[in-house]
C-alpha cells in the first residue's frame, strides 16, 4: 500500500507539453550538462582527443595543471580524458539498468494492478520476495555466476531495482483505476485496452519519470560499489565507478583521482533529476 | 638472565638495516634512547589478511594462520637472518649417512601450557596429526611428503624415517605450519582445537570472538625462545588483541589514530605516508619462497611457443611500473626466488624491455599480421592473453602494474584481458586451464619451493583441481635436477643444482618476475623490539614491549 | 467494497472488525511463509548455480590439498552426492525445523553465527534510518518554508547526498573526522563513538533519497484541496504543515522505509568492511566469496524475516497516519 495512491484527485493529462513556460536557470544548466554528457558519451574523441588508456608511469600522480586539467592517475593517464571517455560506460549503465528495472517493473506492476485479485496477490508476494533480498546480494550472485564486466553489472543492478518500480507502478495503477475519469471512460463504452493505453498508463507512468531520473544516479553509484568490491568493469576500462574505487586508495595523497569521477557522477545525477522534474512539471501543468 | 638493552637495539637496527639493503628505501626512525624493557601492557595488532577459519595451522595451512600462531606455537627448529637453521624446540639434529633417518634431540625443560610435557611422544603425535587425512592439512602434509614414520628413541630423541633423502626437511620443519602442539590438546575435537590450540609459545590463546578479535595472554612459564631471540624468559607484554581490518585505508587510519599498535599488509601509499611521520616505523620483511611473478601457461597457445613468451617479456615495461606505483617500497626482482633466499639466482639481462625485439620475435613466430585494432593475428586468431587477477591477493598497486603491462604489451600487439575475480572464481579459472598468464604467490622456506612450482608432477591437479605448477613447465632435465637437489645433503651441491634449475626456468622465459612477496609492517614508535621470524617472515611479539 | 458499518449494532460491529482483522492477519502470515519459502528456494538454487564443487568450501576452501578420500567423505556426510532436488528438499526440511545448518568454512553453527552478527547490523540500520528521516524532514521542511532559494539549495543537497557511494563517503568521513580533525575513531572498537561515522555513511545517502520523495509529496500535499480548505478554515500555518500536509507527505516515505531497510543491508556490506564492524553484511560477502551456502541462506532468511517485520511495521504506521487506509 503506497502513499502515492492517496494523492488528491487531479485532472488527467491530455496534452503532453506546454508551450507557455519559460525555462528556469537551473533547468537550462541541467539541459546543457545533459547535452555535454550525451556528447561525451557519443563523441568522446571530440571533447577529449587524447588516449584514455595511454600510460605514462613517470608522469603519475600529477595534480591538476595546464597539460592535465584534472591531473593524472597512478599510471600517468590523463583523468580528464578518462572521465570523458568513461561517460559512455557510466551513462549506459545508468540508463540501461534503469530501463531494465523500469520495464520489468512496468510488466510486473501492470500484471499486478490490472489482472484481478489472485494475480495481484501472487505478484505482490513475488515482489516482496525480491524486496527481501538485499539488492547487493542479487548483484553479487549474478556477477559471480556470469562473470564480471560492464554488461553483467548493468543487468545485475537493473534486476535489483525492478521490484521497487513494480511496487510503485502497481500502487499508482490501482489508484488511477479508481478515479472518476476512468469510470467515465468505461461508461462511455471504451474497451479495456483503450482505457488502459489512453487513460491509465499515461497517468500511472508520469510520477515514474521523476523516480527513474533519480534511479539513473543510483544505478551508477551501485555500479561503483560493485567496482569497489572488485566485481565491476574490467581494467583498464575508464568507467567512473572503477576510477572512483581506484582513486579511493590514494584519497589523501591524490584527491583529484576520486574527486573528478565522483563529481561527474553527481553532475549526472543532478542533471537527470532536474530535467526529469522539469519535464514532469510541464506535463503536469499542461 | 637479563639481556643488555644494547642487544635489543642492535637486533632492531639489524633488521631495519637488512630491510634497507633489500628495499633501498630510507626509513625514518626515532633516534632517542629507549631504556630498559618494561613489563606489561596490551598491544593491539590489526591484520589485513582474512580471519582464519581455524587457529590451528595444522588444518589447511595458510599465511593468516602462520601470522597469529607464531605467537603461541613453536617449531622444532628456526632460521636466523643469515639463512642458517638454528635450534628451537630441538637442540640438535643428526641425519644418518644414507639420509633416510633423522634423529632430533629435544629440549627436556619445556612444557605445554596445559601442563603436558614436551617430549618425543609429543612430536610423534604432531607428525601423526599432520599426516592424518581427517586433519585436512595442506601445507604441513605436503612438507612431510617423504616422512614415512616417527620413532621415540628416548624421551628426548625422536627419529624421523624417510622414504628417500630430503634436503628440505629442516627448512620445512622451521615453518609455523608444522609447529608442535600439545598431544593432549590434539586429542580434543577439531572444533575445540581450532578455537584454542595449545602450544609452548610465549603467549596463550585466551578467547576468540569470531569476526571480531582473538585475545592472547602471556605464558608466564615460558622460556624456550629460538637462539636468535633478544632475551630469554617470559614475554614482556601482558595481552595481545589480534583484530582483522580488511580495508587498507581504515587499517592505516586506525594505526595513525592509535587505535591499533601494529598493522601488516601495509600498502605503498601508507608506507610513504608513514615515512613522513615520526610516530610510525616501517618494518620490511619479504616472504621466503617464490618471488611475485607472472607465469605463462606453456601448455597451450599462444605461450606454448617460447618466442611468444620472450616477446611478451620484452614488451612489458615492468621497471617503470614498479618504481612509479610502489614509490620505492618494492625493488624489482629478476629471480624466481625471494631475495631472502641465499640460493636465489637473479639475471636482469634476460628481462630487458625491448619492444623492437619483441616485434621481431612475434614476426618470427608467425604472428606477423595485424588486425584493425592493432593486435597481432595468426591464421585468423588474435594474440590474446587471458589474465585472471585475484582481487583478494593482488593489492591495488599490483593490479595497476598489470594494467601498465597490459598497456605496453598492447603496443607490440598483445591483447591482454585482465579479469578481476574473487578468490573462488579465480581458483576455478586456474583449475579449468582457463588462463594464459597468472600471478600466484607461494610462500615456503628454502629453495625446495622450486620443486613444488616447476616439477612436472605439480601439473597433476589435486582432487580440488588445484595445481601449483601454473607455468606448466614440463622439462625432464628440470625434473631430474629438482629430484636430485631434493636428495642432496651437501649444501654446495644443492645450491648449484638449484642454480641450474633457476637458469633453465629463467632462460625458458616461463616467468616474468616482478618483486619480492611484499610483507610490510607498520609499527607505532612506542612499540619496541618487534621483529619478524626469519623463517616465513611472520611477526613475533615475544621481544616486544611498550615504551609508554 | 466494505459494507456500510453503521447499519450494524455495536457488538456485532466489534465482532466483524475482529474477524476482519483476524482474517487479514492470517492472510499476511500465509504470505510471509510464502515469501520465506521463495527466498530460501531462490537462494539455494542461485548459489548452486555457481560453478565448483561444494565439498571444497567445507575442506578449507579453494586451492586446498584435500585428498580424494576427504572429498568423498565430505560429499557423503553433507549429501552432495545426491541429486540437487533431494538436497533442496533436505535443506527445506532443515529450515522448517529451524535448523540453519552449519557453516562450511567457519566451523560454526549458522544460527548462533547469524544471531551474533545480527545485532550490530540491525543497530546500524535502525540508527541510519532514524538519522535519514530526521535529516530528510529537516531539509524538506526548511526548504518548503524558506522560499525558492532554500528550496533549490535543499533540493540540491538531497540530490548530491543520494549520489554519494557508500565507500567513497566512508573514506571521506574517516579522512575528515579521524585524520584531520581527529575526534572520531576510524574503526568501530565498540562504544558509541565508533557508531557515529558508520551511521552517517549509511544515513546520508538515504536521507537524500527519502528527502526527495518527501519533498515531492509535501509540495503536492500543500497544493491540494484539503489543505486549501484547512487554510480557509483559519488553521495556523504550523497546523496545516504538520497535521495535514505532513501526514500525507510522509506516506510514500513510510512505505519506502520498508524498502530502505533492505537497501541498508546492502550498504552495510561496504560499511562493515571499511569500519571493521562485525555484522551480517560482511558475513554475507565472505560467505558468497567462499561459496558457504548455509551461511548465505541463513543470512538471507534473517534479512527476509526482518524485512517482513519492517513491512508489517510500516503498514501499521501507515494505517495510524492515514485513517483512510483503515477501511480497506
Amino acid at each position: 500500500m503506497s502513499g502515492l495512491e492517496v494523492q488528491a484527485d487531479r485532472a488527467p493529462r491530455s496534452r503532453p507539453f506546454s508551450r507557455h513556460r519559460r525555462p528556469r536557470a537551473a533547468e537550462t544548466i541541467a539541459a546543457v550538462l545533459a547535452l555535454f554528457l550525451v556528447l561525451a558519451a557519443v563523441l568522446p574523441d571530440f571533447l577529449a582527443p587524447g588516449d584514455p588508456l595511454g600510460i605514462d608511469p613517470l608522469g603519475a600522480f600529477q595534480s591538476p595543471n595546464f597539460t592535465h586539467a584534472f591531473g593524472t592517475d597512478e599510471s600517468g593517464r590523463d583523468i580528464y580524458t578518462r572521465v570523458v571517455h568513461g561517460t559512455q560506460y557510466s551513462l549506459v549503465i545508468g540508463v540501461a539498468a534503469t530501463a531494465i528495472g523500469l520495464s520489468l517493473g512496468i510488466v510486473l506492476g501492470t500484471l499486478a494492478g490490472m489482472l484481478g485479485r489472485i494475480v495481484d496477490f501472487t505478484v505482490n508476494r513475488f515482489l516482496e520476495v525480491l524486496f527481501a533480498f538485499p539488492g547487493l546480494l542479487l548483484a553479487l550472485l549474478f556477477i559471480v555466476i556470469f562473470g564480471p564486466g560492464v554488461a553483467t553489472a548493468t543487468i545485475a543492478v537493473g534486476i535489483s531495482t525492478a521490484p521497487g518500480y513494480a511496487r510503485i507502478i502497481r500502487a499508482q495503477l490501482i489508484s488511477v483505476r479508481g478515479k472518476s475519469f476512468v469510470e467515465a471512460a468505461t461508461v462511455l463504452g471504451r474497451t479495456r485496452w483503450q482505457i488502459l493505453l489512453r487513460h491509465i498508463l499515461p497517468n500511472t507512468l508520469a510520477p515514474l519519470f521523476v523516480l527513474a531520473t533519480l534511479g539513473i544516479g543510483q544505478a551508477i553509484v551501485w555500479a561503483a560499489t560493485l567496482s569497489y568490491l572488485g566485481l565491476g568493469a574490467e581494467p583498464p576500462t575508464a568507467e567512473w565507478g572503477a576510477m572512483l574505487s581506484a582513486g579511493r586508495t590514494y584519497i589523501t595523497s591524490a584527491w583529484w583521482m576520486s574527486f573528478f569521477p565522483g563529481l561527474f557522477i553527481v553532475l549526472t545525477a543532478v542533471s537527470a533529476t532536474v530535467l526529469g522534474r522539469s519535464i514532469d512539471k510541464r506535463m503536469r501543468h499542461a | 638472565m637479563p639481556t643488555p638493552i644494547r642487544r635489543v637495539v642492535a637486533t632492531t637496527a639489524g633488521i631495519v638495516a637488512l630491510g634497507l639493503l633489500i628495499t633501498g628505501c630510507t626509513a625514518t626512525g626515532s633516534n632517542e634512547p629507549v631504556g630498559e624493557p618494561r613489563n606489561g601492557g596490551t598491544l593491539t595488532y590489526a591484520s589485513g589478511d582474512a580471519e582464519p577459519s581455524c587457529l590451528d595451522p595444522h588444518v589447511g595451512g595458510n599465511f593468516p594462520q602462520a601470522l597469529i600462531s607464531a605467537q603461541y606455537l613453536e617449531s622444532l627448529v628456526s632460521r636466523n637472518v643469515d639463512g642458517q637453521i638454528i635450534p628451537w624446540l630441538a637442540k640438535s639434529w643428526e641425519p644418518s649417512d644414507n639420509g633416510l633417518t633423522w634423529d632430533f634431540t629435544l629440549r627436556d625443560d619445556v612444557t605445554f601450557t596445559d601442563g603436558t610435557q614436551f617430549d618425543a611422544a609429543a612430536v610423534q603425535a604432531n607428525i601423526a596429526h599432520l599426516q592424518d587425512p581427517t586433519t585436512l592439512s595442506s601445507t604441513g602434509y605436503l612438507a612431510l611428503g617423504k616422512v614415512t614414520g616417527t620413532e621415540a628413541v628416548s624421551p628426548t630423541v625422536v627419529r624421523f624415517t624417510l622414504s628417500e633423502p630430503d634436503s628440505a626437511l629442516l627448512e620445512s620443519l622451521s615453518q609455523p605450519w608444522l609447529a608442535i602442539e600439545s598431544p593432549a590438546a590434539l586429542k580434543r575435537s577439531q572444533d575445540e582445537n581450532c578455537a584454542a590450540p595449545v602450544g609452548t609459545g610465549p603467549f596463550v590463546v585466551k578467547s576468540w570472538v569470531k569476526q571480531n578479535a582473538v585475545t592472547l595472554v602471556r605464558n608466564d612459564d615460558y622460556d624456550s625462545p629460538p637462539t636468535d631471540a633478544a632475551h630469554t624468559g617470559p614475554a614482556y607484554l601482558d595481552t595481545i588483541i589480534w583484530r582483522f581490518i580488511p580495508d587498507s585505508a581504515s587499517r592505516y587510519a586506525a594505526l595513525q589514530s592509535g587505535e591499533v599498535d601494529v598493522i601488516d599488509n601495509a600498502q605503498p601509499d601508507t608506507i610513504v605516508q608513514a615515512a613522513q611521520s615520526d610516530s610510525i616505523e616501517h618494518l620490511d620483511s619479504p616472504r621466503p619462497g617464490a618471488s611475485n611473478r607472472i607465469e605463462f601457461n606453456s601448455s597451450k597457445a599462444p605461450f606454448n611457443d617460447v618466442r611468444v613468451r620472450e616477446a611478451f617479456i620484452r614488451s612489458a615495461n615492468v621497471d617503470d611500473a614498479v618504481s612509479s606505483l610502489f614509490q620505492g617500497t618494492a625493488t624489482r626482482s629478476y629471480s624466481a626466488l625471494s631475495s631472502v633466499e641465499a640460493t636465489a639466482v637473479s639475471d636482469p639481462s634476460i628481462f630487458k624491455f625491448d619492444p623492437a625485439a619483441a616485434r621481431k620475435l612475434l614476426d618470427d613466430a608467425g604472428w606477423n599480421e595485424t588486425d584493425s585494432d592493432g593486435y597481432r593475428i595468426k591464421d585468423g586468431v588474435r594474440l590474446s592473453v587471458e589474465f585472471p587477477v585475484s582481487t583478494n591477493q593482488s593489492i591495488p598497486a599490483e593490479q595497476s602494474v598489470f594494467e601498465q603491462i597490459q598497456a605496453t604489451a598492447k603496443d607490440t600487439g598483445f591483447e591482454v584481458k585482465l579479469a578481476p575475480l574473487d578468490l573462488s572464481s579465480w581458483y576455478a579459472a586456474l583449475a579449468s586451464n582457463d588462463y594464459d598468464a597468472v600471478s600466484a604467490p607461494y610462500t615456503k622456506v628454502g629453495p625446495d619451493v622450486l620443486r613444488i612450482l616447476y616439477h612436472s608432477d605439480s601439473i597433476v591437479p589435486a582432487p580440488s583441481g588445484y595445481f601449483a605448477n601454473l607455468a606448466q613447465v614440463n622439462d625432464p632435465a628440470v625434473d631430474e635436477l629438482l629430484t636430485e637437489a631434493a636428495r642432496t645433503a651437501d649444501a654446495d651441491t644443492r645450491t648449484s643444482l638449484y642454480a641450474e634449475v633457476q637458469n633453465r626456468i629463467l632462460d625458458g622465459f616461463y616467468i616474468l618476475p616482478l618483486y619480492d612477496q611484499q610483507n610490510h609492517y607498520l609499527v607505532r614508535s612506542d612499540v619496541v623490539g618487534m621483529r619478524t621470524l626469519p623463517t616465513v617472515a611472520v611477526p613475533t611479539l615475544y621481544d616486544a614491549w611498550l615504551n609508554r | 467494497m466494505a459494507e456500510p458499518v453503521s447499519r450494524h449494532p455495536a457488538t456485532l460491529r466489534g465482532r466483524l472488525r475482529f474477524a476482519r482483522t483476524l482474517r487479514r492477519l492470517a492472510v499476511r502470515l500465509a504470505g510471509a511463509v510464502f515469501v520465506l519459502w521463495a527466498v530460501a528456494t531462490i537462494t539455494f538454487f542461485a548459489v548452486r548455480l555457481i560453478p565448483g564443487d561444494p565439498a571444497l568450501a567445507v575442506l578449507g576452501g579453494p586451492g586446498s590439498q584435500a585428498s580424494p578420500e576427504a572429498l568423498a567423505a565430505v560429499s557423503a556426510a553433507y549429501g552432495f552426492d545426491q541429486s540437487v532436488f533431494v538436497q533442496y528438499l533436505a535443506q527445506l526440511g532443515r529450515l522448517a525445523t529451524g535448523d540453519l545448518g552449519r557453516s562450511y568454512a567457519l566451523n560454526m553453527e549458522v544460527g548462533p553465527l547469524v544471531l551474533s552478527q545480527l545485532g550490530g547490523t540491525v543497530l546500524l540500520a535502525v540508527l541510519a534510518l532514524i538519522l535519514a528521516w530526521v535529516l530528510a524532514l529537516a531539509l524538506a521542511t526548511w526548504s518548503t518554508r524558506g522560499g525558492t532559494v532554500a528550496a533549490r539549495v535543499g533540493s540540491g543537497l538531497e540530490i548530491i547526498a543520494a549520489a554519494l557511494p557508500h565507500f567513497w563517503l566512508a573514506t571521506s568521513l574517516i579522512v575528515v573526522f579521524s585524520i584531520w580533525i581527529g575526534v572520531l575513531p576510524p574503526i568501530s572498537t565498540g562504544g558509541v563513538a565508533g557508531l557515529v561515522l558508520p551511521v552517517l555513511t549509511l544515513g546520508i545517502p538515504l536521507a537524500g533519497f527519502l528527502g526527495q520523495v518527501m519533498r515531492e509529496s509535501l509540495l503536492l500535499a500543500l497544493e491540494s484541496p484539503f489543505v486549501l480548505s484547512a487554510r480557509a478554515r483559519g488553521e495556523s500555518e504550523r497546523g496545516v504543515r504538520w497535521i495535514h500536509a505532513f501526514r500525507h507527505a510522509s506516506l510514500p516515505a513510510i512505505s519506502l522505509s520498508g524498502w530502505a531497510f533492505g537497501s541498508l543491508i546492502s550498504g552495510a556490506v561496504v560499511v562493515e568492511t571499511i569500519f571493521a564492524r562485525p555484522g551480517l553484511g560482511r558475513t554475507l560477502l565472505n560467505a558468497v566469496t567462499l561459496r558457504d551456502v548455509p551461511v548465505v541462506i541463513g543470512v538471507v532468511m534473517v534479512v527476509a524475516v526482518a524485512y517482513i517485520v519492517m513491512t508489517l511495521a510500516t503498514d501499521a504506521l501507515s494505517r495510524v497516519v492515514d485513517p483512510r487506509l483503515r477501511l480497506s
